[in-house]
């Protein structure tokens, strides 16, 4: 028990160290960006044409001012630090005032909602039929299932996503192409909104699907087609145990550790939204919310951004990390 | 479930309402970030594209760039056209009565000094700065009366309240007075002062539906009729490809702009779609005027002689091509080939054109070619038919009058003068270094003047310049606030359109506004350039009233100098390609019935709602 404790505490340190370094890396990359978010908004606000010369400038002193930019470098990295303990990432300086956090929280659910259940289903379908793939290898329907895995996964995702918006929403317009909800439906726990968000997120969903599974099926039928040439399922088969059994708990449960960890990295990788799913569906999550961040030269959300999907990724690998022994005995703790 | 539901693309219709009742327009500020946000006086606060400034939001005049409905020039919340003492230190004006805000307050005087007063007070706010600096006072003798004090003489001060695509919207006063922070209110839900009310929106920021007042009359838009379409949804109907195939479907009914192919295909594809042009080249022209911007502070270019060789260096006929597929309306001339323009500076000028010569040290060129515009039309007429005017008249209204010869002898000449030599075919600078000219391109942001930027890198290439295409994507307004590039493609000339003073951009082209190298330039200048003779311009058209007919004459002297000295070499009108749906509704702005601007985020695109009626 002392030794998991002295590893627990190990990974522990690890994890605020890779926080840590992320989230200052996060801070540099940002703050290095040749966007200039004032003149961004100068932009933005003077474009009607008939500001006088003198009152930009008077303007771009105020935006100064109101951003909180005409501090230092050293003083904006002390109040980012500060208001990252707190939870807060100030307000958002395309959106201002609206506080990042606001936003975020607003984006999150759509992204979470859509990559949860799309990696989730992804997830179990691959590893399923990935499983069995490895482990029936005279199957011909599975070996039909591993040539079509193997010819979809190199398939850019956008082509799939295109190609998916012109059968479903032009060609046979039966589904929704673009957004998260039909226009004018109350957001909430009832029954037309939700019915709208599940339609609208079936091709999105698709998508991600028809892309993600080959890489978990051709990943899973790998390690299978290792395990079960292993010698304790080459004996739990010469003892005559059924080849379900054989399957459930010798071949799949062994297979499925490497693949867990990736299911960790994957939900942990969600907080950075799809960004291209987004994209191309008009999908109103986070992805979306940090590409036009980046281009509105918003640190504040950037980061914001960047910050959560950090601890998120991090989060998921420590608490992989500290579930691997008490799961795995492979695991050796030193 | 997707087979059992009725069939949909996009976002389908807005629920509840009918069909036959509601206008889809395209808002083109896409996903607006914080939706909740109606406070257009607060900066960065939300949208305003939205319907917001379309539908909500009035103020005192309005110019449209088109012919309007009863000329361009209206008079809105404004009784009658601004009135000024003789020096241009007070402006007086007379309010309209009987217009009332959407929760009954009636409009006065009081609104529009608590426009002023608040955001003067509140120097965060978006129209702060110019306020504060222009308005020593503001004085409301009576309901119906307003008299602005300026701190100094501005023969233009009604612009700033003056629409062409926005401008100050005046605030309510009985909802602001009550507001702890006017810059961190979000104004939800805005009182109108509009034809429309904000019936519901998506906290997301994907669409917004405008609801008609019961009291419509009792808006500044109800002397002109009763707005046809019962609801307005302001969409973000996505990328180019879902635009397209939303208007297919007939769920869209005004895309704001999508590239020439995108258009093409829809006149192709959907025979209900209409263009501003009913044929080739469909596009509106907008009042801008997309140009080759040199930073005149860079060495090189400082050279008037350089400039010229460059321009002379370019085809523009492949230019359209590459840029708009020849759908484009050229200009040589540093004005917009738009609205009033043709008739007061194009047309008129064309003598003076033909006429205008250059002294290269080695030979006298006259470089106009009043037959390009005839050309580009002559070149597409093969491939697009009777889609093509023959018309010369047409002609010139659709593909522009002339441009300059492509001259690369005389382009060598001019750079022989400037101290450049050429080795091979490769020009050098006075100091024997390979000549680069940097060309900087906005990327896939802007794709039409991406191509045209990449088109005349390739001419400057074979006429032997070391150009490079330098793409900012994101960093364009960065670098071009900061004077980071030798060249890019943009405009910095920015027009009125139906009407012929200039003043909309050219005020800040004074020297006394020329940032030094390095330090941000003010607003559309971009050039950085500037001249005793341009000063003087400015200056003569500063004390000069807004209509006053010598402004004109003004104007084609600023021609003339721009000609001569070329710091941006004008290229065309940007055409932006509004793509209107006629399945529901009949009557909109076109090149035939020129009484609005069709662009849907622009202010004045209010107008075509009065004239628009159900197809069926």
């Amino acid at each position: 028990m002392n030794a998991y404790f002295a590893y627990f505490a190990k990974r522990l340190v690890q994890f605020v160290v890779v926080v840590f370094i992320g989230v200052n890396l996060a801070f540099v990359i940002t703050h290095a960006s040749p966007i200039d978010p004032v003149e961004q908004s100068i932009a933005a606000v003077t474009s009607f044409g008939s500001t006088a010369p003198d009152a930009i400038a008077a303007m771009r002193s105020s935006l100064q001012e109101l951003y909180g930019l005409k501090g230092t470098l050293a003083e904006q990295y002390v109040t980012f630090w500060s208001r990252v303990l707190r939870g807060d990432f100030g307000p958002s300086l395309s959106a201002f005032p609206t506080p990042v956090s606001a936003l975020i929280g607003r984006a999150l659910p759509w992204t979470a909602g859509l990559l949860i259940v799309s990696t989730l289903i992804t997830w179990v379908l691959g590893n399923l039929l990935g499983g069995l793939a490895g482990y029936y290898q005279r199957s011909r329907t599975l070996k039909l299932m591993g040539v079509v895995a193997m010819g979809v996964h190199p398939i850019p995702y956008y082509i799939v996503a295109l190609l998916l918006l012109i059968v479903f929403g032009f060609l046979w317009p039966v589904l929704p192409i673009t957004g998260g909800s039909a226009m004018n439906l109350q957001q909430g726990w009832n029954w037309p909104f939700v019915s709208s968000v599940a339609r609208h997120s079936i091709l999105p969903a698709l998508s991600l699907i028809l892309i993600g599974l080959g890489s978990w099926f051709l990943g899973m039928r790998s390690l299978v087609s290792n395990i079960v040439t292993e010698d304790y399922v080459v004996y739990a088969e010469t003892a005559g145990l059924d080849s379900r059994r054989v399957l459930g708990s010798y071949v799949m449960r062994n297979a499925l550790a490497p693949q867990v960890t990736g299911l960790a990295m994957s939900l942990g990788g969600i907080f950075n939204g799809a960004v291209i799913t987004e994209k191309v569906f008009g999908y109103p999550g986070v992805g979306t919310l940090l590409v036009d961040a980046v281009y509105a030269g918003d640190y504040g959300l950037v980061l914001g951004v960047t910050t959560v999907s950090i601890i998120a990724v991090s989060v998921g690998v420590l608490v992989i990390d500290l579930l691997y022994p008490l799961i795995d005995p492979r695991v050796e703790l030193r | 479930m997707a087979v059992s539901l009725p069939p949909a693309t996009a976002q389908g219709i807005p629920q509840n309402i009918p069909r036959k009742e509601l206008l889809i327009l395209e808002n083109p500020e896409g996903t607006i970030k914080n939706a909740g946000w109606f406070n257009i006086w607060a900066i960065n606060a939300g949208s305003q594209s939205n319907g917001l400034q379309q539908a909500a939001l009035d103020t005192l005049w309005y110019i449209d760039p088109e012919k309007g409905l009863d000329g361009a020039w209206d008079n809105s919340l404004a009784a009658e056209k601004p009135v000024y003492n003789a020096d241009f230190t007070e402006m007086r004006v007379k309010l309209r009565r009987g217009l009332f805000w959407s929760d009954g307050v009636e409009f006065s005087s009081a609104d529009v000094k608590a426009t002023v007063d608040i955001q003067v007070k509140n120097p965060g706010m978006r129209f702060s700065a110019v306020l504060a600096n222009n308005v020593a006072s503001v004085e409301t003798p009576d309901v119906e009366t307003v008299i602005f004090k300026l701190k100094k003489s501005n023969s233009r001060f009604h612009t700033n309240f003056t629409v062409r695509w926005g401008a100050i919207w005046i605030l309510p006063k009985h909802v602001f007075e009550k507001v702890e922070d006017p810059a961190k209110f979000d104004f939800n839900k805005p009182v109108s002062l509009g034809a429309y009310t904000l019936q519901s929106f998506d906290p997301d920021g994907k669409w917004y539906i405008w609801q008609l007042r019961e009291d419509w009359q009792r808006s500044s838009l109800g002397r002109h009729g009763k707005p046809g379409p019962k609801y307005l949804a302001y969409i973000d109907p996505g990328p180019p490809d879902k635009r397209v195939i939303a208007q297919l479907n007939h769920e869209l009914d005004v895309i704001h702009d999508i590239a020439p192919e995108g258009m093409f295909t829809l006149a192709k594809q959907d025979k209900g779609t209409r263009a501003w042009f009913k044929g080739f080249p469909y596009g509106h022209p907008d009042p801008t005027l997309p140009a080759v911007i040199f930073n005149t502070q860079n060495e090189h270019l400082k050279n008037r002689d350089v400039r010229w060789a460059l321009a002379l260096m370019i085809d523009v006929k492949a230019v359209t091509m590459a840029a708009y597929r020849g759908a484009a309306t050229i200009s040589a001339i540093a004005v917009p080939p738009t609205g009033i323009h043709p008739e007061a500076y194009h047309k008129p000028m064309e003598a003076w054109l033909k006429d205008f010569e250059i002294d290269t040290g080695k030979s006298k060129i006259k470089p106009y070619d009043p037959t390009v515009g005839k050309q580009i039309a002559d070149m597409l007429r093969p491939s697009m038919g009777d889609q093509i005017p023959s018309d010369p008249a047409v002609i010139g209204n659709s593909f522009g009058l002339g441009w300059w010869k492509t001259n690369v002898a005389g382009a060598g000449e001019l750079l022989t003068r400037a101290g450049f030599r050429k080795q091979g075919n490769q020009w050098l600078t006075p100091d024997g270094k390979p000549f680069v000219v940097r060309l900087m391109v906005e990327g896939d942001l802007r794709p039409v003047m991406t191509r045209a930027g990449t088109m005349i890198v390739q001419q400057w290439k074979q006429a032997g310049i070391d150009a490079r295409i330098d793409v900012a994507q994101g960093t364009l307004l960065t670098r071009r606030a900061a004077g980071d590039f030798d060249a890019f493609i943009g405009w910095s000339v920015e027009t009125w359109g139906g009407h012929q003073d200039l003043s909309y951009f050219m005020d800040s082209w004074h020297s006394q506004f020329v940032a030094e190298p390095g330090k941000p330039q003010p607003l559309r200048n971009w050039q950085r350039w500037t001249h005793p003779e341009l000063d003087k311009i400015i200056e003569d058209i500063r004390k000069i009233d807004f209509d006053d007919p010598k402004g004109v004459e003004l104007g084609r002297d600023y021609v003339k100098l721009m000609t001569r000295e070329m710091p941006i070499i004008p290229l065309m009108a940007y055409n932006v390609f509004t793509a209107m749906d006629q399945t529901y509704w009949k009557g909109y702005p076109t090149a035939d019935d020129p009484y609005a601007n069709p662009v849907t985020n622009w202010g004045n695109s209010r107008y075509m709602f009065v004239r628009l009626k159900p197809a069926n």
